[in-house]
């Protein structure tokens, strides 16, 4: 399990620091990491990188993974997660946006119109989250992730909610978003963006 | 206030566009004008406002009315609603007195069951019955969300409380904060017989502008498709022809088309966008409005309208926002630069900004070409969040899939990359290699590394020329030299701390600038 949850996040992190890692997985995962790096899965160095065997040995766990879900419960969370879904990215994007240009945030009373959108995604996307992960319960740690970008948000340091690089509230989204469609066993060419 | 509820749109509606939204106006100024247009009724704004209050209240007591535009529309077409040998369908759009993002997408080819189905097979053809068709329930799924009825009157009255209900939306709540619009009002609902671009090989749809809207050039300008519908034009995501084909194919309908064009802008003093469908060779006008413009156009067509005789000093000078003026200050991708290099793909904007590079298509192979110094575009099919490395060291992005709220705009938009992105299928391998120039403002690929370049004050002729004119219309004459005090800003505070101290002459850095600020403060008209 733990191999797993190694080898996916540093799969949707693309390259990730060791301290980065244990941030996100929120765990002690020193061992596994070691482990995964003697074997060869892990390519290590300033980041850690998935190897080709590494990718193939990550596909086949979330296969397993994905063979011990009921599939229908599944699709109904990520029915539930894409209509929630387009409302947050049109918030983000008011957010960044503003006429077309770049915010530039001086509209104290804009920003915050914006942001409360985001209290009322946060609401709906959390049973959600609570569904699948009565089925993978891996993607717990995604509710706990959100929570934390959104208290950082509501503390006013809004770079939490858009920031790549940083587990931001869409940082975190996009990855839940990548595990979904791939718990429900679709691809993102078919689905949207 | 209490006007009648619904308002026939024949020409002699008579209220201005906060009764019958800018939609319905429009289609109101070309009525009456003798432009062929589809009948069409609207709802008025106020009962969209009153709606808000008491949704089910309203909706019962104007449904009479409603039912009695659709006798007139069926009465000016000779069709029925719903039933009969040739069916009537309808168009629904939204229409508030300003256009505003948020509100309810048109909703085409209203008014279909089985029977009407057959009947439009038996009126057109089987192909063009069943297309409508499919549109109609494609559309309706998405835009009021739920399938479709199955009885065309309560589609309709669905619709019509769908674009009430957009009024609330979120995006449309906070564009009306931000703005400092009334939020109390609500929006017109326009109720249109339909016109088909689908009907045959000799119809289509588009939109052409009275003159070019990017580079101000006059010059018509458009685009259309042959046998789509309108919404086909607007979605981006069908390649559309530009109106030049048309004068070719129809030179009849396109003639007829460039007068009216050029007529509403007689009437309205002001270059004019215009929605149109051809049904088997006959033109059907169904909105117009001002034209968007870029920067550089608002600037040269202002100038143009002066010339023609459409506009006065003082307007010209109102139609140029300092704004304009600040944008043409700085480097961009001039629309002359942009429109002679060879067009490789189009998509939505979603990342502002214009950047050069070579294309690639792999994340790895992009970074290692970052290293070796070069200047990268990043091309996907899609992103995923492991994606996020390339888009770090690429200068501007481009994917196949996603909208301009994708996690790719977001992401690209977060980097402040230039980004387009929806550029349709095989585009990352058509780029691969190239190097091209994105446009993240215009949604565009194009070939070549394009450079930018910026207009100035002292060197363009069209800015000499508005100073010039606003030399003769400011309070405050500003020169770029001479012997007179110096403003040492163009803001509005030193503009009037001039002004009050007496002087008529300045020197500055901006001229124009200034003066637009003089002639703003003193509210010269």
């Amino acid at each position: 399990m733990s191999e797993l949850a190694v080898l996916q996040a540093v799969r949707l992190k693309g390259r990730v620091s060791r301290d980065d890692l244990a941030a996100t997985l929120g765990g002690d995962f020193v061992d596994v990491v070691d482990r995964l790096v003697g074997s060869g899965l892990l390519l290590d160095g300033p980041t850690l990188r998935l190897s080709p065997e590494g990718r193939g040995r990550l596909e086949g766990l979330l296969a397993d993974e994905r063979s011990q879900v009921d599939t229908a419960a599944v699709l109904a969370a990520y029915d539930e997660f894409r209509s929630v879904n387009t409302e947050f990215k049109a918030l983000v994007t008011d957010w960044q946006l503003k006429d077309g240009q770049p915010n530039t945030h001086e509209d104290i009373g804009y920003d915050a119109v914006v942001l409360a959108r985001l209290d009322d995604v946060h609401r709906r996307v959390t049973p959600t989250i609570a569904a699948v992960a009565a089925q993978l319960a891996r993607l717990n740690r995604y509710s706990v992730k959100l929570q934390a970008a959104l208290d950082n948000i509501h503390a006013g340091e809004t770079m939490w909610l858009a920031r790549p690089l940083i587990d931001s509230y869409h940082t975190v989204w996009f990855e839940l978003h990548e595990e979904l469609i791939l718990a429900a066993g679709r691809t993102r060419e078919t689905d949207d963006a | 206030m209490s006007t009648r509820p619904v308002i026939l749109l024949d020409g002699d509606a008579s209220s201005p566009p906060e009764v019958l939204g800018h939609k319905g106006h429009g289609i109101d100024v070309m009525r009456r004008n003798g432009l062929p247009v589809p009948p069409a009724f609207c709802i008025t704004a106020e009962v969209g406002a009153r709606y808000r209050a008491e949704p089910e209240a309203t909706i019962n007591a104007i449904w009479d009315d409603v039912l009695a535009g659709m006798r007139t529309l069926e009465a000016a077409t000779s069709r029925t609603f719903g039933r009969g040998q040739h069916p009537l369908l309808v168009s629904v759009r939204s229409g508030a007195a300003v256009s505003m993002p948020g509100m309810m997408d048109t909703l085409l080819d209203l008014g279909f069951d089985d029977d009407v189905e057959k009947a439009l097979a038996a009126d057109g053809s089987g192909e063009f019955a069943h297309d409508s068709r499919r549109r109609f329930t494609e559309s309706y799924q998405r835009i009021v969300t739920g399938p479709a009825p199955d009885d065309p009157y309560r589609q309709l009255r669905a619709a019509i409380e769908s674009v009430f209900v957009s009024w609330d939306s979120p995006r449309a709540v906070a564009y009306r904060a931000h703005h400092g619009l009334d939020d109390s009002g609500g929006t017109a609902v326009v109720v249109q017989a339909m016109v088909f671009g689908n009907f045959n090989a000799n119809s289509g749809a588009g939109v052409v502008f009275s003159r070019n809207p990017m580079t101000g050039a006059n010059e018509e300008f458009g685009e259309w498709l042959p046998g789509g519908q309108g919404d086909d034009v607007v979605s981006g995501t069908v390649d559309v022809e530009p109106i030049a084909t048309l004068r070719s194919r129809q030179p009849d309908v396109y003639d007829q088309l460039i007068s009216a064009a050029s007529l509403l802008e007689r009437l309205s003093a002001d270059v004019q966008e215009v929605e149109f469908t051809i049904q088997d060779g006959a033109l059907w006008l169904l909105q117009k409005r001002a034209a968007k413009r870029s920067a550089q156009a608002a600037v040269r067509l202002a100038l143009q309208l002066l010339d023609d005789g459409l506009i006065d000093e003082a307007e010209t000078l109102r139609r140029v926002a300092p704004a304009h003026v600040e944008a043409l200050l700085q480097p961009s991708l001039q629309p002359e630069t942009r429109m002679a290099a060879q067009l490789l793909a189009t998509g939505l904007p979603a990342g502002p900004g214009v950047a050069s590079g070579r294309a690639y298509t792999e994340v790895d192979v992009a970074i290692e070409a970052a290293d070796r110094g070069e200047d990268v575009i990043l091309v996907r099919n899609h992103t995923s969040p492991d994606d996020i490395h390339g888009m770090l060291v690429a200068r501007g992005i481009v994917t196949e899939t996603g909208g301009a709220t994708s996690h790719a705009a977001v992401v690209s938009r977060e980097l402040g990359r230039a980004a387009v992105v929806g550029c349709g299928s095989g585009v990352a391998e058509s780029l691969a290699g190239k190097v091209v120039t994105v446009d993240g403002n215009q949604g565009e690929v194009r070939e070549g590394s394009l450079q930018l370049s910026a207009w100035s004050e002292d060197n363009t002729p069209e800015l000499r020329e508005l100073a010039d004119i606003a030399r003769r219309i400011s309070p405050l004459r500003a020169h770029a030299r001479g012997d007179y005090p110096r403003l040492d800003r163009h803001t509005e505070a030193e503009v009037r701390s001039a002004m009050a101290s007496g002087h008529s002459d300045v020197v500055s850095a901006s001229p124009l600038l200034a003066m637009l600020a003089a002639i703003r403060l003193s509210g010269v008209s």
